[in-house]
């Protein structure tokens, strides 16, 4: 058995909305120049973990294409069919077990180029009930969801447009981001077209093109990749019912469940304190308020002025997204994994621009289905 | 950087004839005769609408139909200027109310189309009535939108 688990080496392409390069050449630079950064080889990695997803891929058993790019041919390689914090999930899980030392886990999706996207999300729904019916999707649900807290906390549009500025600020500042808006003003966020109001195009997150991977390893065997290991010390997981009329959008009582779960792992008493800054997968703006309250990271109802002190920016009392989040990058099934990549950098000071200072606990979370219905949280620290 | 620009296109089609189920079979059979349906919970006493055979809280089996009420509140809406279908987003000509309703006798809230004279009228906490197409014919468009009642 081990006892911890540790990230020990990760990278991400520069998504774009139109890759350069198809998908395989793209998953093999990436893992290459990992390999290469931390001076090893496919030897070193006992197990590969795929996230991927078949409607997103467009073939089914979509990975045996992309897996020998991994460098995974002839090992032990599986495919999880969510987003690759999920897989990550799996492979920390593995390497507790005892029976693997070290993972490589890899997310991907062509998301800005080569399918559409609503699409691939409508295939998620309920195919007797919601699919036939044609009005609950990703983007309505999401209005939904935005509208209540919206009402609730009289978090106006200017709000949300500003929250909107913000993460796009710190897009800007990130050389991974696909969208680089570095001139939108809250005047364009509040003008971008109307979708399912309140939602705008431009609360909406930029699906693109981009892969990352990650590497994690027992306690044992970190020396050998790193001296500067980021320790993932506690984990949750939780699913809410598909039924949009069953959930409790606001509350969203199975984020919750994840977040306690993972904080009482890592001894997390008061998040509010004790985690430095917090990246969130958020598929709309509206979201980040939302989850962020669920995980105890800010007071529910707080968006207001939470948007107001600049509470959640890079300098404030939490910040949320410091990367832009995936208003700057969606490369779906990629997008939670990139989150535990930024964290990391975070931790290890390599965050330039972005940089949160001071930072040694951050709280990463990632996301599946409308309304963010499956959710999974890591604290990892430094 | 060398581009890899030739794309193949790959279509994919599908196709397939799901069975609803028991539960949703008979909220179908309902909706023909304008009635809407849920199923209880024997042990929580929920009542899920549109109604299916399990309880996710409390694990156990649920096929006690109860008859809902088709004039109640809306608890929440979106106003839509597009459509999605079939991945793809379209505008609209004239803006449509989505929202979210809690008819008597249900726990679940109902999704539907809300119409109004104009979009503006809608509100919070409004109360809303059924509308049923003058022929039913046992599918979901039968219910075919709420208006203020």
């Amino acid at each position: 058995m081990n006892e911890r688990v540790a990230v020990v080496g990760y990278k991400q392409t520069k998504h774009t909305f139109d890759s350069p390069v198809a998908r395989e050449r793209m998953i093999y630079e990436l893992v290459k120049s990992l390999f290469k950064d931390l001076g090893i080889t496919r030897d070193d990695i006992d197990t590969f973990i795929f996230a991927s997803n078949d409607f997103t891929d467009g073939r089914t058993i979509s990975e045996v294409y992309t897996v020998p790019r991994i460098g995974s041919f002839m090992k032990d390689e599986t495919k999880v069919e969510a987003d690759g914090l999920n897989a990550a999930l799996y492979a920390y899980m593995r390497i507790l077990s005892g029976l693997y030392e070290t993972a490589l886990v890899i997310g991907f999706s062509m998301a800005g180029s080569e399918f559409r996207v609503p699409l691939t999300q409508a295939y998620t729904l309920d195919p007797v009930y919601e699919r036939p019916r044609g009005i609950i999707n990703f983007y309505s649900t999401a209005a939904l969801q935005a509208s209540a807290y919206m009402k609730k906390y009289k978090f106006t549009d200017e709000d949300l447009a500003r929250l909107t500025v913000k993460n796009l600020q710190n897009a800007n500042n990130n050389p991974y981001a696909a969208r680089k808006e570095p001139t939108i003003s809250v005047e364009d966020v509040l003008n971008s077209k109307p979708l399912y109001l309140p939602i705008r195009q431009a609360h909406v997150s930029a699906y693109a093109d981009g892969a990352c991977a990650v590497i994690l390893s027992s306690k044992k065997a970190a020396k050998k990749f790193t001296d500067t290991p980021v320790w993932i010390d506690g984990v949750g997981h939780s699913m809410d019912t598909y039924y949009i009329g069953d959930r409790d959008l606001l509350g969203m009582e199975h984020l919750s469940a994840a977040a306690k779960k993972a904080y009482k792992m890592a001894g997390i008493k008061n998040p509010k304190k004790e985690i430095d800054f917090a990246e969130l997968h958020t598929n709309f703006a509206s979201e980040e308020p939302v989850f962020a309250e669920a995980m105890g990271l800010f007071k529910p109802g707080s968006g207001k002025d939470v948007v107001k002190n600049g509470d959640s920016g890079i300098g404030g009392a939490l910040p949320v997204n410091p990367s832009g989040g995936p208003l700057g990058a969606n490369p779906i099934n990629a997008t939670g994994l990139i989150r535990l990549a930024e964290a990391s950098e975070q931790l290890r000071k390599e965050a330039g621009k972005n940089q949160v200072k001071g930072a040694k606990t951050a709280v990463v979370h990632a996301q599946d289905g409308p309304g963010a219905q499956l959710n999974t949280v890591f604290v990892v620290r430094r | 950087m060398p581009g890899n620009v030739v794309r193949a296109r790959v279509p994919i089609t599908f196709s397939y004839k799901n069975r609803v189920g028991h539960a949703l079979e008979q909220y179908i059979n309902g909706l023909k005769e304008k009635k809407i349906l849920g199923v209880k919970c024997p042990a929580c006493k929920k009542v899920y609408v549109p109604p299916r055979t399990v309880c996710g809280k409390c694990h156990k089996p649920i096929d006690q139909m109860v008859e809902i009420g088709q004039e109640g509140v809306l608890k929440n809406f979106t106003t839509a200027h597009v459509t999605i279908a079939n991945g793809e987003i379209t505008d609209v000509q004239q803006p449509y109310i989505i929202g979210l309703i809690k008819l008597p006798g249900a726990s679940s809230l109902i999704s539907g189309i809300i119409k109004t004279s104009s979009v503006p009228e809608v509100k919070t906490g409004m109360k809303v009535k059924a509308v049923w197409k003058e022929t039913t014919q046992g599918d979901y468009n039968d219910l075919a939108y709420f208006e203020p009642a």
